[in-house]
This record gives structure tokens, C-alpha cells and sequence, in this order.
């Protein structure tokens, strides 16, 4: 492991013109995260969480200060350079599963494998990360909305993880899951963090996020306790 | 199917089915419509091409008519083709057969019956040469004469029948002529000489009542070689107008390519009449991939977000325009064959053309406009699929 941070946000604002105004939704935000941290991002609705996680996950660019994601600096990239590093560098866990719906179980966590290498999987990898994020052989011929969905997040866990990425950025992973199944989702990340993923999670429920070893807390677009 | 886009384009109209069937019922027509209008056409072209060109290998010569008088109130007057000029003319035709026409028009009864027609003169050896008796025999008496098929029907002329010709006068006795054969019908012929409705009488009994020894209304040259006609025509051209413009060269195949060309015209407009169909498919394909584009904004939304290229949502959707138009060009090839021959056999009449490359090359021309028409429809919803923010796309429900 390096001294390098995996991501560096210097000075990140983020300010979105609105019709009342221009809204500051990231205030001067200055933040390190190491490779095989596991960091839980915290606070109410509108403090910004959204917003960070579309700037970590590169689907954003910060509006000023400098934003580095894997020693890269993101704003210098072009639009493909960054829809390559969401393909290989980062694996995203969505509340809503956000799986492709004309896509089997299988056929979705292959998909990420065929944007990288252009052809259809023949080594059997997608085959074997379903099956160790526990998710039923079966199924896998099934059409996301076949399944429950514990199963779908799951698959989606599975997808996040094919390209083997060293990002693992999960929002509010377990907001439509009972219970239960949100705590073997949780066991299923921490046993990812174990194998040395970074780890970033997003969520309100300060239950979930003591599973993280460090909790980044947002209020009006600033880190209030990190 | 190797490519994963492909997959779910095809799953993408799969899921849409009935709305994409309907789509593809657009260019179904509009393939239908070019294909059919190029055939028909096309199977317009080569049977009036086929009608004409039954006499492309003569050459006409008539006197150069035009021709201004100096004093006001003359009467312009037409000059026929005079025996230096056909001397001219016959040394510049070489081995081809030249044959000099007289004609007129006359007043004629038979029987009791009185009738008008033309009446052409022509040496009796010349006759075989470019016409065809299909009862009868050739003129061989001096007032021996021969009837065109509709004259002959007409007024009920049979082989021995006596026709006066000239103005029905009491006071005048007019010379009669004997029917010796009957021609074989014509139809429209392109070389000047309609003899379905003439009497053909010899060359001395036309001179001999009408005058004009020598002065000839037309001379034809029919070619042995229809490739010598361009270079005959100059000879005739070099020798005979050598000052001025004293005859007139023409033949069958400029009228031949002047008539090709107005239907070559007529077959753009009835196809540019077809392709308005294509229009209106066009606008329905477009509305469909704009409904599949709208309605995957959050599939869109998650494709873009985990790392699938521009590039490659852009191919998704072009897939899905490209099956519809291939769904709607194939149905549209097959309904083009037959309602293409029914069309032409209803309007034409003859579907001896129908199978010529020329004509069923419309087949796959329509089917591939069609195609192409759709996949330039689906380019702007493509575009716009390929273009979405993928936070926004997300959010959408």
C-alpha cells in the first residue's frame, strides 16, 4: 500500500445553477481516502452525500478545486478517458440495484467484462463472481425483475466486482432491503473490504455506517467530522 | 449473436413488439411503393421500347421545309426531294437500300362506298424490301395496287377489288386500281411510312395522276448495319447539304431516345410520388426510436454510469432502427414482387419485362433505402441516448 491517497478532493466546490440561484452543493471540500479504507459518508438530505458520491464515482466534474481519482486528475480527462475508469477503476452499488432489465442475472454481471474487453466472457468469471456474492446458479438465466430483491443486489454486487475494481462506491446499498438481507449485504462488503477493496459508503443510518472504520460526516456541502 | 448491443436491440423491439410491427409497416409501404412505381416504370420503358424500335435501322430523309419567302403573302412552300438530290443521296448511302416515297392523300371509292386514305407510291421492287404482304402477291401490273389491313377491313376490300381513286364526280371518270395483296399490319411504325390505312400503288401510276415525276416526299435508307447509322447519316449529311440545308436527316432512335427520356422522366416522378411514403415511414420510425429512447432514459442512465461508451449506446439504438428497417424491407421485398407484378400486369398488360434485372433490380434498391431511411431516422435518437447526463438519466423513473 502507498502514501498516496486513492482519491484526493483539494478545494472541491460543486455549484449547480438553479432557476432561484446558484446552489453550492460541495462547499470547499478537502478530503483524503487511502487504498483499503472502508469510509462511511453521513449526513441529512441536501448535505451533499449525492453530490460526493457523483464526484467519486466520476460521473461529475468538480466546478473548481481539483479532484484525483487513482493518482489522475480528473478534470484534465476526456469524456472517454472517464468512461473507461468507471468501467475499470470504480464498481457502483445503487440503492434501486439498477440493474438492465432486458439483461439476465448472468448477462448483467458479464456485461461489465464485455464493455472492457469487446467480446462475450469465455473464462467463466462472471459465472464465479455470482456465485461468491452467494447468489443461487438458477437464477441466473432469470430477468432482474424475476428476483427478489435481496438477489438483484446481489447481482449488482456481483456486476460492481467483475472488473475486479479498486473501488467499491455504494449508495445506501441496503435502503431497499429488509432487515436481514441488508446486514448479509453489509457482511458481503466487509468481507470485499477484507480482500482489499476500498470500500465508500453512503448512507443516513448510523447503524450501518459503525460497519465502516471511518465516517466522513456532510452538512451544507462541507466535511463537518472526518 | 457475438455483440451484447445487438442483443438488446433485438430484445428492445422484442419487448415493443406490436409498436415496432407497426413501424415497420411504414417502410413496408414505402418500399412497396418505390419498388412497384421503379417496375412498373421500367416495365413502361421497355415495351414501348420494344414497340419503336422494330424500325431503328432506317434513316428518314425529307426536304427541309423551313424555308421563309421573301414576298409577304407567298404561301411557304415545301420542296420535295428532287433526282439530283436522291442521285446524292444514293451515292452516299453506298450498299444500303434507299427507296423513294411518294405520298399524298386522296379520296377513293369502292364499290359504292366512298373513303379517305393515303396513297403512297413506291417502285414495285422496293415494296418486299421494308413491308410485309401477308395476302395477295406483289404489285405487278401498272394499276395494280395494295391495301393496308385497316383500309381493307374497313371497307371490305378483298384480293381483285376495284378502287376508284380521286373526288367522287359524276363528270369525271377516275382511274381505278386493283387490289393485287394486303399488307400485314404495322401498328405505330418510326419510319415515317403508315401504311395500315394507305393504298400502295406503283411508283409510274402515282407520277403518272399526281405529277411530281422525280420529286420524292421522303426517301428512306434502310441500313444493312444499324452501327453504320450515325456515319451514313453524316455521308447523306456532307453530300446532300453540303451549302445549304436542303434535307432534313432523321431516324427512329433520336425519336427513340427523346421518348425514352420523357418516360425516363415520367418513371422519376411516379418514383419520387413512392418515396413520399418513405417520408411518412420515416417520421414513424423516428417517433418509435424516440418512444424507446424515452422510455429507457434510466437503462440509458445505467449504462452511461457504469462505463459504457457514447459509442456504444449509439450502436444500441442505430441496432434497433437498422432491425425495424430490415423487419419492414424484407416484408416489404416479398409484398413488392407481387403487388409490383399485379400493378404491371394490370397497367401494362405485358409482364414479359417483369423478371429483367433492370426492372427487378427495384426489388432490392427499395428494400435497401429502405433500410438505409430507417437507420437515418434512428440517428438523432441515438444521438440524444448517447448524449444524456447519466446522473440525470438515473433519476428518471
Amino acid at each position: 500500500m502507498s502514501d498516496v491517497p486513492l482519491i484526493r478532493l483539494a478545494d472541491v466546490t460543486k455549484v449547480y445553477h438553479l432557476e432561484s440561484g446558484d446552489f453550492m452543493a460541495l462547499d470547499h471540500v478537502s478530503l483524503d481516502i487511502m487504498e483499503n479504507e472502508f469510509v462511511a459518508i453521513m449526513g441529512p438530505s441536501g448535505s451533499g452525500k449525492s453530490t460526493m458520491m457523483n464526484q467519486l464515482g466520476i460521473l461529475d466534474v468538480p466546478t473548481s478545486g481539483e479532484l484525483f481519482i487513482n493518482g489522475k486528475n480528473v478534470a484534465g480527462m476526456t469524456n472517454l478517458e472517464r468512461t473507461h475508469m468507471r468501467r475499470d477503476i470504480i464498481g457502483y452499488i445503487f440503492q434501486k440495484f439498477y440493474l438492465i432489465p432486458l439483461l439476465s442475472a448472468y448477462e448483467n454481471v458479464e456485461y461489465p467484462l464485455i464493455l472492457k474487453y469487446k467480446k462475450r466472457d469465455v473464462t467463466g468469471k462472471a459465472a464465479a463472481v455470482l456465485k461468491s456474492v452467494g447468489f443461487d446458479e438458477l437464477m441466473s438465466s432469470h430477468r432482474p425483475n424475476q428476483l427478489s430483491g435481496g438477489q438483484q443486489q446481489r447481482v449488482a454486487i456481483a456486476r460492481a466486482l467483475v472488473n475486479d475494481p479498486k473501488i467499491l462506491l455504494c449508495d445506501e446499498p441496503t435502503g431497499n432491503l429488509d432487515r436481514k438481507t441488508g446486514f448479509q449485504i453489509l457482511d458481503i462488503l466487509t468481507g470485499l473490504h477484507k480482500e482489499g477493496k476500498t470500500v465508500i459508503l453512503v448512507t443516513h443510518d448510523p447503524k450501518i455506517a459503525e460497519y465502516a472504520h471511518r465516517i466522513i460526516q456532510l452538512e451544507d456541502g462541507r466535511v463537518v467530522e472526518s | 449473436m457475438k455483440d451484447i448491443f445487438f442483443d438488446l436491440s433485438v430484445r428492445s423491439v422484442r419487448l415493443n413488439f406490436l409498436r415496432s410491427i407497426l413501424a415497420s409497416i411504414g417502410i413496408v409501404i414505402g418500399v412497396v411503393a418505390i419498388s412497384s412505381m421503379g417496375m412498373l416504370g421500367t416495365n413502361m420503358q421497355l415495351s414501348v421500347k420494344q414497340q419503336l424500335s422494330s424500325n431503328v435501322n432506317t434513316i428518314m430523309i425529307t426536304s427541309d421545309v423551313v424555308r421563309t419567302t421573301s414576298t409577304a403573302g407567298t404561301p411557304v412552300t415545301s420542296q420535295g426531294i428532287d433526282k439530283s438530290t436522291l442521285n446524292d443521296i444514293r451515292n452516299a448511302a453506298g450498299q444500303n437500300d434507299v427507296i423513294p416515297i411518294h405520298r399524298t392523300s386522296t379520296q377513293f371509292t369502292i364499290g359504292s362506298t366512298d373513303g379517305r386514305g393515303s396513297i403512297i407510291g413506291l417502285d414495285p421492287n422496293d415494296i418486299t424490301k421494308f413491308l410485309t404482304i401477308e395476302s395477295g402477291t406483289n404489285i405487278k401490273g401498272g394499276s395494280d395496287a395494295l391495301v393496308g389491313p385497316n383500309i381493307a377491313s374497313n371497307f371490305n376490300m378483298n384480293i381483285g377489288s376495284r378502287i376508284k381513286i380521286g373526288q367522287n364526280n359524276v363528270s369525271i371518270t377516275r382511274p381505278t386500281v386493283r387490289v393485287a395483296g394486303i399488307l400485314a399490319a404495322r401498328g405505330f411504325t418510326s419510319d415515317g411510312v403508315n401504311t395500315d390505312n394507305a393504298i400502295i400503288v406503283p411508283d409510274t401510276w402515282y407520277t403518272d395522276h399526281y405529277g411530281d415525276k422525280d420529286l420524292y416526299g421522303q426517301v428512306n435508307v434502310i441500313l444493312k448495319n444499324i452501327d453504320t447509322i450515325n456515319q451514313t447519316e453524316a455521308a447523306i449529311d456532307d453530300k446532300v447539304n453540303r451549302k445549304t440545308d436542303v434535307i432534313r436527316v432523321s431516324d427512329a432512335s433520336s425519336r427513340l431516345s427523346s421518348i425514352s427520356s420523357t418516360l425516363g422522366t415520367i418513371t422519376t416522378f411516379i418514383l419520387a410520388i413512392g418515396s413520399i411514403s418513405l417520408v411518412v415511414a420515416a417520421v414513424s420510425i423516428f417517433n418509435v426510436m424516440m418512444m424507446s429512447v424515452n422510455e429507457r432514459v434510466q437503462e440509458i442512465g445505467i449504462l452511461l454510469s457504469i462505463g459504457t461508451e457514447k459509442g456504444e449506446v449509439r450502436r444500441m439504438f442505430l441496432y434497433e432502427a437498422f432491425i425495424l428497417g430490415i423487419i419492414g424491407a424484407g416484408v416489404g421485398g416479398i409484398c413488392s414482387l407481387v403487388i409490383g407484378y399485379s400493378v404491371v400486369s394490370a397497367m401494362i398488360g405485358n409482364t414479359a419485362y417483369f423478371f429483367l434485372p433492370e426492372s427487378i433490380i427495384y426489388v432490392p434498391y427499395g428494400m435497401i433505402i429502405g433500410v438505409v431511411v430507417c437507420v437515418l431516422s434512428g440517428l438523432y435518437p441515438a444521438w440524444r441516448a448517447s448524449n444524456m447526463d447519466p446522473i440525470e438519466a438515473l433519476r428518471a423513473e
